[in-house]
This record gives C-alpha cells, structure tokens and sequence, in this order.
C-alpha cells in the first residue's frame, strides 16, 4: 500500500552501520508479545499459589520462580539471539517482572479465600 | 494459534478441577479434624500438569517474535509510495551512510 511502511522498513545498506536502528513495529510486537505471556503466566501462577495455601514468603518466592521460568522460555523462543528480537537484554528479564505482581496477588488472595477459607 | 488457545483452555480446567478437589479434601480434613498441611499428592500432579500446559501455551499462543533487523530475510520489502509526485528525499534516512559498494544485481 502506499507509503504505510516508511516508520520501519528501510533497507539499509549492508556495509557497517554507525547507527542502530530498529523496525519499531516489530520491537512493539514482541514487546506485546512478551507482555501477554507473563501476564497469564502470573495469573495462572496465582491461582496456583493460593490452591497450595501459600501464605506470606513463599507465595513470591513461588512468583519470582514462575517468571524466571517464563524468561527462559522466551528467551529460547527468540532462539537465544536476543539481539535479532530485541534491543537489549532488559525488556525480556527486567520489564515484566513487576508487571506481573500485582495479578498474581489479585488471583493468589482470590484462590486462597474461595479454597480455603469459604 | 488454535492448537496453544486450546491447551491453555485445557490447563485452566486442569486448575480449577485442582481446586475442586482440595475443597473437597479440606471438607473432609474437618469432618476429620485435622489441620491442613498440604494438598493430596493427586492435586499437586494436577498442579504441575497445569503448570506446563499453561507454561506451554503461553509462550507459543501469544503470538511470533518479528525481527527488528532491517535487513533480515523477513523485513525484505521495500514499499514506494504509489503517487511519485510526493517522494521526498530530505527525510531522516540521509543519516545513513551511502552504499557505495552496492551494484545492481541483473
């Protein structure tokens, strides 16, 4: 279509490239990407962590444990070359990490009351 | 994309027949009156089951990684606009170094 690709897909030449750049619809569609999987990773692990009557400590170290495995999981996903997919390492440890929390507090207190305490 | 929707579909009802049954057995834990300690072996199976099953459709369900590389194989195309009349050239791509050494290729 006319002129609806200029923002990322300019064909750079292959020689060394001072400048990096990014096709930024892609970044944003990992990011996307990423975003959506950690959120129901942290939903899921709520209620997980409710079922198991976690109280206190254990439920985030069960939290952080689930999204260290998500991270790995979508660092094999981009096939361990982060760079193809991302601009820096950040956006797939650091980003999601918190995100995710306060779902899984949400679905962790919510699974706790409904199996344990009603 | 339908198989991973289906999968995660799968690994919610895994969970919540998970919940169920530790409803169930905390029922009967009172009925006992015991304290709870932990979940029937069954349920942490279950637990696990679901784990994966969720682990797994979130990471393929969600959607493909895309390149940002331009000049990856997939980012190949190239549009101009249709109505030659508005194509300019002072835009920012003037920071990009000439390629000298590239040559048509018949």
């Amino acid at each position: 279509m006319a002129g609806h690709n200029e923002s990322g897909k300019k064909k750079s030449s292959e020689a060394a490239n001072d400048l990096q750049t990014f096709s930024a619809e892609n970044l944003q569609n990992n990011m996307k990407v990423i975003y959506y999987s950690q959120t129901f990773l942290s939903i899921v692990g709520g209620v997980i962590a409710g079922i198991l009557g976690f109280k206190g400590l254990a439920g985030f170290i069960l939290y952080f444990l689930i999204m260290a495995i998500s991270s790995v999981g979508l660092i094999a996903k981009a096939k361990f070359s982060v760079h193809s997919y991302f601009d820096c390492w950040n956006r797939i440890i650091f980003d999601g990490f918190f995100g995710g929390l306060m779902s899984f507090v949400l679905f962790w207190t919510f699974a706790y009351d409904i199996v344990h305490i009603f | 994309m339908g198989l991973g929707f289906l999968i995660g579909a799968f690994g919610v009802l895994i969970l919540a027949h998970a919940a169920f049954s530790t409803i169930q057995y905390r029922g009967l834990l009172k009925i006992l009156e015991e304290e709870f300690s932990g979940p029937p072996v069954n349920v942490i199976v279950e637990l696990l089951l679901a784990l994966s099953f969720c682990m797994w459709a979130a990471l393929t369900a969600a959607g493909k990684f895309l390149s940002v590389h331009h000049h990856s194989e997939e980012n190949r195309i190239v549009s101009l606009p249709a109505n030659m009349d508005f194509l300019i050239f002072n835009h920012r791509g003037k920071v990009f170094s000439p390629g000298t050494d590239m040559r048509l290729k018949h």
